[in-house]
């Protein structure tokens, strides 16, 4: 069982030691160093400190096939009828009541009793595999073979922000770790100048806020990092205009001078890790804003990801960030595309819907262009879906309802075997009915092809083993 | 926990899926569902005081907690620690039990009192301190996830909840006995229905996150669970939570037990409008707003003429959006309502008749433009208005006839099972409870029931896990190091007979919480240095025998208040309504809201006072683990992270408190850097630098006022202490200011000895 109790036995601490343990892991000590570059601290020893690092990489439950994540979340719920999972029957009861025989449902705006609308979009179906997509996303197509096209997911909850929260944490109530904390806890971290887990929102606030990148019952240490949209990326990332740089070296000096007087006569395993995440802090000054800086992209990358459209620059940066970010050796990156329910197209479906996929198919398009490119496609997953799909009965004027009981996913890279579709709703898209994926079954398979085993990753809290799966999931086998 | 264990609780969980379907007690009677294990399980043994033990070094027994902690660490052959010197002691103390360091004369006066009860002093002093509370307040709203707000999506306002906050800082500092802190918060409305004191209490309840949705079953379901598990956590020290879908696979806590004790709670709804004044006051209220009614009357007829139509036509719209049986209810007359059917009925209020603001921004044209007019011309009788009483929020019951409790499968609403009366754990309680309504009473008196169960002083388990609590918060850890779970899962006390004796001692002392803490402090075990010794530390790592204090980080809030405190900004106004500091500089407006309080000094208020927002907590607060508000928590993470060094060392706030603390200094010291960094070490770690401190001090103070030079040679722009002090030179300022802010940023500033 992992649970993060620390029981390394403490050794007393000596000056020297001291500031050793601090650099463990490192590399270098970046703080250190820089300080002796500047002139302000003597040439110490290399780092050989013990003291306990809960970001340390971790060995695996089993070989992975997908060192990161890119997870593109189209938030509002994208309708999987227009876009991945045909209905001609649809066409053939277009304008009727939904028939008995579907079971009955109460969707989110009491429309279950609306008649029955066709898809007005153009379908072909595409590659060696002949996944049908419509023509909302006309460049999607071009990656048709190298996409699981899952058409069978279900969730628990009909309300944006509880489904939203199930889709990043599991539970549709707030409070539980989300998936990125899983991976960091489970894995640690492949570059500790860089956060971990990353969120990369669009100009709206995430539907449910921060608990969708929450640590949870989980050390806050595994907290997502939502990188803010305008100036550093980080909040408090450098000093107030008032400190110069030399004068914050000068300053950290100090700090670490007086901490180390004060740890001279006592052990305590806290202070070197104070000091390191001093260190961090300091690294992450110059690794964040290098990360983010798109400048040195070539404008052939920048169009391919389609950022010189005003459509579409917004998420085509934020997907060419999450490459620079994977590349790094960031584990989990979230994209939202549409944050703050952009997809919900309770009217004028077409309408939301032509704009939502014109914003996301080149970025989304070129990001798995260029992650193939770089042989980044192999070893980093791309997940793309909402947090539900949308009904076949209408609402409004030409719109869907919320449809949990039956929605397309899709994934691909890192290990997941291509050009397939997955599973099938009923005639009317409405339920998932052959081999039905809950979101449980999406999570257990992303930490399956991390390495990670869904029942073997648990963390002790108020007296039960936790689980990223809660209770239930299961490894979606034909992905693999 | 290693593999195999941990691999054996796996297989057990396995196991226990597929062989422990539900047992409830009452299928079979004759058949014990508990084993003789679980029945002689430690935490639900009747607390004996034991005897006190002997030990070979008496003279290191000051009282019966050293005798324990000392027999213990005298057969693992350990050796206690020297006492603390004074000056860290003072300090320890004084965190502990008001949140704030000593100042720099509160240092002297202790130093020079050389009485053999100076120490016994100083806790009378503190314990007797308004601030006492605010402290430990701060605790106990933990275990209660106390927030101002109520969460999800919308993250609405509770405009009164802060009443409850003071009412548990009240409580504190008067020492209320705990089993009437108990009987309060959980039926004082039952209790004492006219005492406005206690119906805030009942506010313990009514902190559950909660948001607004159709589905409004499952909410009320989910609130009750919610209610349940945290009951079950801050006052029996159980995971009851866990037995919410099937009976709990480590403690013996059945699936039925989770429902009875859900059923005390099955007629509760919220109550955001208890009355505060006494019938007189709120009669002389009545005559002063007399006047402006009768000013007013006309315009407010026209104004509800124009409201009316919007409010029926939205009470239409509105009942058509819940699903048919629901509507039904909300049709029908209120006699004819369940008791349920009342719940959610008042529950939906702000849907189907929602205020007059809500109402008005619907209103649309003409009849807009004549509202804005009648809104205006009743603003031109405002000299005369007078507000409406205060209100409190709490809880409170819906008739004497409370709806059935079902057991739930898989805890799943809708896959109803038997019916279960109220009633304990039947591990220590079998059988329904004995209800007693009381006479003329509008509630069931099922809370009352539970009440007295609770605060029982037979009951096994709540004495031990309330001093349990008070003991992990002066030593960093508890005596069970899990304090809301004495369950299987939980760990094991490390002094089972110290814990029985204490908590025996504390329902002897008529449940006082502060003849705890003065037991505690006075012992020589909490009197120990906090020096590392690498003999103990072999022999127990973890310091579970007590041979040392151990130091750790403070929490936020102290750290917060103590760097108020040491800049000599710290407002010390207690109570009221939350306060919203500034938040950081492009940090996005949380749901909810976030409007930042006019008055200044209110961004200098003690921690405890900053408003509660529950899903965007005040950043400098969350950054040092305060707790998520989403379920009671009994101990906080501890974490050291990069944020963490980010915030302390570049924010704007950090900077500007420092910028004051250089200011006092500047004021008590004048010009000299000698007497500066004198009176900066004294401030910060009450204590002024020895030899080395000096010179690592002076040292830098000379090699950053060069690179602060160099700035000002540029022309560039320089953090100054405030005030600013005239003849002191800008060089000098920003060099000491610097200064000011690394203490502050320090180890020894930020951790406890």
């Amino acid at each position: 069982m992992r649970t993060d109790r620390s029981s390394s036995p403490p050794q007393p601490c000596s000056r020297r030691a001291f500031l050793n343990s601090a650099g463990r892991n490192l590399g270098v000590v970046a703080l250190g160093y820089l300080l002796q570059r500047d002139g302000l601290l003597p040439a110490a020893s290399r780092p050989a400190g013990r003291a306990e690092d809960p970001l340390t990489a971790k060995i695996p439950h089993h070989a992975p096939t997908a060192k990161s994540v890119i997870w593109l979340f189209m938030e509002g719920g994208p309708s999987h009828i227009d876009l991945f999972d045909p209905k001609p029957e649809l066409d053939r009861l277009a304008g009727q009541v939904m028939p008995e025989s579907f079971g009955r449902v109460t969707s989110a705006m009491g429309t279950e009793g609306n008649p029955l609308m066709p898809s007005t979009r153009k379908w072909r179906q595409y590659g060696d595999s002949g996944t049908w997509i419509s023509d909302l996303y006309p460049s999607l197509p071009h990656h048709v073979d190298e996409l699981a096209v899952i058409r069978s997911c279900w969730a628990d909850h009909l309300n944006h922000v509880n489904a939203v929260w199930q889709m990043n944490t599991g539970s549709t109530l707030a409070g539980r770790p989300a998936m990125g904390s899983w991976i960091t806890y489970g894995l640690g971290s492949a570059n500790q100048d860089l956060p971990t887990f990353v969120v990369l929102a669009d100009d709206r606030p995430v539907n449910g806020g921060a608990n969708n990148w929450s640590a949870g019952f989980l050390p806050a240490t595994y907290q997502g990092t939502a990188f803010r949209q305008q100036g550093p990326p980080i909040l408090h990332l450098s000093p107030p205009g008032t400190i110069g740089e030399k004068q914050q070296s000068s300053k950290l000096s100090f700090l670490t001078e007086l901490d180390q007087l004060y740890a001279a006569d006592k052990y305590n395993d806290e202070i070197a890790a104070r000091v390191r995440s001093y260190e961090l802090a300091f690294r992450m000054q110059t690794a964040a804003p290098e990360a983010v800086d798109l400048s040195k992209e070539s404008e052939a990358t920048k169009t391919l990801y389609g950022m010189d459209d005003e459509l579409s620059a917004k998420l085509g940066s934020n997907c060419l960030l999450a490459r620079r970010l994977v590349e790094r050796g960031v584990r989990f990156v979230e994209v939202y595309c549409g944050s703050g329910s952009g997809w919900d197209a309770h009217t004028k479906l077409d309408v939301n819907h032509e704009k939502m996929c014109a914003i996301s198919d080149r970025p989304i398009a070129g990001l798995l262009s260029d992650l193939k490119a770089r042989g980044l496609l192999d070893q980093t997953l791309v997940v793309w879906g909402g947090e539900f799909g949308r009904t076949p009965f209408t609402q409004n004027e030409m719109g869907r309802d919320h449809n949990p009981w039956g929605f397309t996913m899709w994934m691909t890279g890192g290990g997941v075997k291509g050009g397939q579709v997955v599973g099938t709703t009923d005639a009317i898209g409405l339920r998932a009915i052959d081999r039905p994926c809950h979101v449980h079954d999406i999570h257990a398979t992303v930490l399956h092809l991390l390495g990670l085993n869904h029942t073997n990753l648990t963390y002790l809290h108020n007296g039960r083993a936790e689980r990223p799966t809660i209770n239930a999931g299961a490894v979606i086998r034909d992905l693999i | 926990m290693t593999g195999r264990k941990s691999s054996l609780i796996k297989a057990g969980i396995l196991l226990g899926s597929l062989l422990l379907l539900p047992r409830i007690p009452s299928a079979s009677p004759s058949e014990d569902p508990f084993t003789s294990d679980q029945r002689g399980y430690w935490a639900f043994q009747k607390v004996i005081g034991p005897e006190v033990p002997a030990a070979r070094q008496e003279h290191w027994i000051r009282n019966a907690i050293d005798a324990f902690v000392l027999a213990r660490l005298e057969a693992e052959g350990i050796s206690v620690s020297p006492p603390a010197d004074r000056i860290t002691l003072l300090r320890r103390a004084t965190f502990d039990l008001i949140g704030l360091p000593p100042t720099p004369e509160e240092v002297t006066a202790f130093l020079r009192d050389d009485s053999p009860r100076a120490f016994q002093k100083l806790i009378d002093r503190l314990l007797g301190s308004p601030h006492h509370g605010e402290r430990w307040a701060r605790h106990w709203l933990d275990v209660a996830r106390y927030a101002e707000s109520g969460g999800f999506k919308l993250d609405l306002t509770r405009p009164n909840a802060w009443r409850y906050r003071d009412y548990v800082i009240r409580a504190l500092n008067q020492d209320k006995p705990y089993d009437e802190f108990i009987r309060e918060q959980i039926a004082g409305d039952e209790f004492r229905p006219d005492d406005p004191e206690a119906r805030i209490a009942t506010a313990f309840n009514r902190h559950y996150p909660d948001e607004t949705q159709i589905s409004i079953l499952l909410r009320r379901q989910e609130i009750l669970n919610d209610i349940t598990d945290t009951v079950g956590a801050a006052f029996l020290g159980l995971t009851v939570g866990c037995a919410q879908c099937h009976d709990h696979k480590y403690d013996p806590i059945l699936q039925a037990d989770y429902y009875r004790l859900q059923a005390f709670f099955a007629n509760i709804r919220s109550d955001d409008e208890i009355a505060l004044w006494s019938d007189e006051q709120v009669r002389e209220h009545g005559q002063k707003q007399a006047a402006w009614k009768e000013a007013t009357g006309s315009i407010r007829d026209e104004i509800e003429s124009i409201l009316a139509p919007v409010r029926k036509t939205n009470f239409e719209t509105q009942v058509k959006k819940f699903p048919k049986d629901v509507q039904t209810a909300f049709l029908k007359p209120d006699p004819e309502r369940t008791t349920i059917e009342r719940w959610l009925w008042h529950k939906e209020q702000w849907r189907l008749n929602p205020d007059e603001h809500r109402l008005a921004n619907m209103l649309k044209g003409e009849s807009r433009e004549r509202y804005e007019e009648l809104k205006a011309a009743l603003e031109e009788h405002d000299d005369l208005y007078v507000p409406d009483p205060p209100a409190g929020t709490g809880i409170r019951e819906m008739g004497t006839d409370p709806p059935p409790t079902r057991v739930l499968k898989g805890g799943v609403v809708g896959a109803e099972l038997e019916e279960v009366p109220p009633g304990f754990p039947s591990i220590l309680q079998p059988g329904p409870a004995l209800i007693k309504p009381s006479p003329g009473n509008k509630s069931s008196g099922r809370r009352t029931a539970l009440a007295h169960w609770l605060a029982s002083r037979e009951n096994p388990l709540t004495a031990r896990v309330m001093v349990n609590r008070i003991w992990a918060h002066h030593f960093g850890s508890g005596i069970v190091a899990t304090p809301s779970d004495f369950g299987m899962m939980g760990e094991r006390p490390t002094h089972p007979e110290l814990l029985d004796w204490l908590a025996a001692e504390f329902v002897r002392s008529g449940w006082s919480i502060k003849r705890i803490h003065r037991l505690i402090m006075e012992s020589n075990t909490y009197q120990q240095a906090s020096t590392y010794r690498a003999d103990a530390d072999s022999a127990d790592p973890l310091n579970a025998l007590r041979w040392r204090f151990a130091p750790r980080r403070l929490e936020a809030e102290v750290i917060r208040d103590t760097s108020l405190a040491v800049a000599g900004l710290l407002d010390r106004e207690a109570g009221g309504p939350g306060v919203f500091p500034d938040l950081p500089q492009n940090a996005p407006v949380p749901a909810g809201g976030w409007e930042v309080s006019e008055d200044r000094s209110d961004h200098h208020r003690r921690s405890i006072y900053v408003f509660v927002r529950r899903n965007s907590q005040y950043p400098m607060l969350q950054v040092f683990d305060m707790p998520d508000t989403l379920s009671s928590c009994s101990r906080r993470t501890i974490s050291t992270t990069a944020p963490q060094a980010l915030a302390l060392l570049n924010s704007k706030l950090t900077l500007a408190w420092a910028q004051a603390f250089a200011g006092r200094v500047i004021r008590l010291a004048g010009e000299d850097v000698y007497a500066q960094i004198d009176n900066a070490y004294r401030l910060a770690y009450s204590r002024g630098p020895d030899a080395k401190a000096k010179d690592l001090a002076l040292t830098f103070f000379h090699r950053h006022r060069e690179i602060i030079a160099e700035r000002a040679s540029r022309d560039e722009e320089l953090a100054l202490p405030q005030p600013m002090p005239e003849g002191v030179s800008p060089i000098d300022g920003a060099t000491l200011v610097d200064l000011c802010h690394m203490l502050m940023t320090s180890s020894e500033f930020i951790y406890l000895n």
